[in-house]
């Protein structure tokens, strides 16, 4: 049997996997949900699923009269100096901070997180 | 053992003197008259039905209404031996004690006794509603081979539970009538009257005592009962209408001089789908589902504000039960993989349900029966129910249900989706408990209540109430346990009364 191990074909195998793996992580970013830059993307980025969580924002918004983006953001970002969001929410929830979106009970850093990815949108 | 005696068979115009004439053959007369069974007097019970379902019988409950939607008057009761117990679901659970109370922020609150008075007396009343070995929240440790119960770490809602009567075999719940129908009749000093409708309590002249009960069939026969003393155990609003009709003495009724007979009608509100409620786990156990046996009881969970929670936010009592399971829109599986994603919980397994539930109301004067224009086929006014249900009441049940969202956050077990907000939605899947309470309720002074500590009529010295007609305020749990309660806890006092 030939030696299918020869200097060439080794490097010729070790090009096309980084080829490959460079198409990949490029179709990765194509594919990724893109959304426009705005103030509040370092809190927004504690969200999984900004698009979903955003239906929760709308309702949180429907049944809030005035919200100060930039006030709650501020807020937010206080909030969540130095803790992760779930010891946020936990708190919320112990604390009786609850926002009702759509009629859910939401802890509020929940719905103030998503009633800012409507308004980054 | 005597044969019931039908009434259609007592010759006109005749009088019987019995020592004590129990109107009403439902649980609360029966468990009176059975209560009596060795006493050394003469006991009288008259049924104004027959043992089973006669349609013009039960067209003596006809009656209009008006205000808030309500049940028929002529459906939510059963006017045959028996009673209510011919149409109950068997829910059975003892009040809690601060539902005896004067609270502060419960207009017209306050029993004249506590639930001390009753306690004696609910073993026996469990033993007559056959609702099995007394366990109730006991089952909380009995329980665990089906399945914990949900999690709701510190808070105001608790896991409480409810015993379910149990008349035999498979047959749930225990009618009254016919599983005490044989008993009556093996009762020496008791002579049970089937088809006899009271429709006159005549006032000796001044009104200070009852001493004749006029009595008339539906074939037209009249006669009458001459009783020592009378006890009054027919369902809320037969008690409030033949008060309020027997007016030939005392002009606005018997019991009525601070005009009180009639107001107060309560029942409980049952609305549907009130809330959804998700479990991050999926996993519930199945007696807060269904029916469970445990421990020889047939029980079920609920979700009740704890006492001390009433107290310290000042709400109404409530009891939430888990009806099935639902499906959540897209909103709810948006607000679902948020919060367990926030709290690092997987979610993939979450199941949603439906709860139902109940709730108290404030004591309101203006809910209320009055008297009608129209007559039954006995020539009675019919009577008229003026129905409301106050805004605020709902609001309390649903900070409750807030109280319950919250800890479930807290404790990361799920969450909670508050299906009522206005007044429209509340209405809209709106059912009541057929739970009649209130009308001759019960308060030391008689500018406050229609009966005394006793149960007896202010200012009639032999005229007694049985049963929820004389509850001042009403708890959250279905009534027919602590009915049985009272009227055994009445036939004590009679016992001693009529010696």
């Amino acid at each position: 049997m030939r030696d299918i191990l020869t200097r060439r074909n080794v490097l010729i195998g070790a090009g096309g996997v980084v080829i490959v793996a460079g198409a990949a992580f490029e179709a990765g970013r194509l594919w990724r949900k893109r959304h426009a830059p705005s103030p509040y993307d370092d809190l927004l980025a504690r969200l999984d699923d900004r698009d979903a969580d955003a239906k929760i924002g709308e309702a949180v918004l429907a049944e809030t009269t005035e919200f100060d983006a930039k006030a709650v953001a501020a807020g937010l970002r206080t909030r969540l100096d130095r803790v992760t969001l779930a010891q946020a929410v936990a708190k919320d929830a112990a604390e009786g901070r609850l926002l009702e979106a759509h009629g859910w009970v939401v802890p509020e850093t929940i719905g103030l997180l998503c009633a800012l990815a409507v308004k980054a949108a | 053992m005597s044969a019931f005696i039908d009434a259609r068979t007592i010759p006109e115009g005749a009088v019987l003197q019995p020592d004590l004439a129990i109107v009403g053959g439902g649980p609360a007369g029966i468990a009176m008259a059975l209560a009596l069974a060795d006493a050394p007097f003469r006991v009288m019970l008259l049924e104004s039905g027959g043992l089973t379902f006669d349609a013009k019988t039960q067209a003596l409950y006809d009656g209009p209404e008006a205000g808030v939607p309500y049940l028929g008057l002529q459906a939510s009761r059963m006017r045959f031996l028996g009673g209510g117990t011919n149409i109950w679901g068997g829910w059975s659970r003892p009040m809690d004690g601060l539902d005896f109370e004067e609270r502060s922020w419960m207009p017209h609150s306050g029993w004249p006794f506590g639930i001390e008075a009753l306690k004696p007396h609910y073993p026996r009343a469990q033993s007559l509603c056959e609702a099995g070995p007394w366990l109730y929240d006991k089952a909380e440790k009995r329980s665990p081979e089906q399945g914990p119960m949900i999690a709701l770490g510190d808070g105001g809602v608790v896991t409480r539970w409810f015993q379910f009567s149990k008349m035999r075999g498979s047959v749930l719940p225990t009618h009254f009538g016919e599983r005490y129908g044989d008993d009556l009749k093996r009762v020496r000093n008791l002579a049970t009257y089937l088809h006899a409708n009271v429709t006159r309590l005549g006032l000796a002249p001044g009104g200070a005592k009852v001493d004749r009960l006029d009595i008339a069939t539906l074939d037209g026969r009249r006669f009458a009962v001459r009783p020592r003393h009378a006890v009054l155990a027919m369902g809320a609003v037969e008690i409030a209408r033949l008060m309020l009709a027997s007016n030939d003495v005392m002009r606005a009724g018997v019991g009525n001089a601070y005009g009180l007979v009639g107001r107060y009608f309560a029942d409980h509100p049952i609305p549907r789908d009130i809330a959804t409620l998700v479990l991050f786990d999926g996993k519930l156990a199945p007696y807060y589902l269904s029916q469970q046996l445990i421990d020889g009881a047939v029980m079920r969970a609920g979700l009740f504000p704890s006492e001390k929670y009433r107290r310290a936010r000042a709400v109404l009592d409530s009891s939430i039960t888990i009806e099935s399971e639902t499906k959540l829109d897209d909103v709810g599986k948006s607000a679902v993989a948020a919060t367990a994603a926030a709290f690092g919980i997987d979610a993939d397994n979450a199941v949603a349900y439906s709860l139902g539930g109940g709730c108290e109301v404030t004591p309101d004067p203006e809910r209320r029966l009055t008297l009608d224009s129209g007559r039954d086929a006995l020539g009675m006014p019919k009577v008229r129910l003026h129905m409301r249900l106050a805004d605020s009441d709902l609001a309390h049940f649903r900070d409750t249900l807030k109280e319950l969202g919250r800890q479930l956050l807290a404790s990361r077990t799920g969450m909670l989706r508050l299906n009522m907000k206005e007044r429209s939605q509340w209405l809209a899947g709106l059912d009541w408990g057929n739970h009649h309470m209130g009308t001759t309720r019960a308060h030391a002074d008689p500018k406050k209540g229609v009966v005394d500590a006793n149960l007896q009529v202010h200012g009639v010295a032999n005229l007694f109430v049985a049963g929820s007609a004389v509850y001042p305020t009403y708890g959250a749990v279905n009534p027919t346990l602590s009915i049985v309660a009272l009227a055994l806890r009445l036939a004590d006092h009679l016992r001693g009364r009529l010696r």
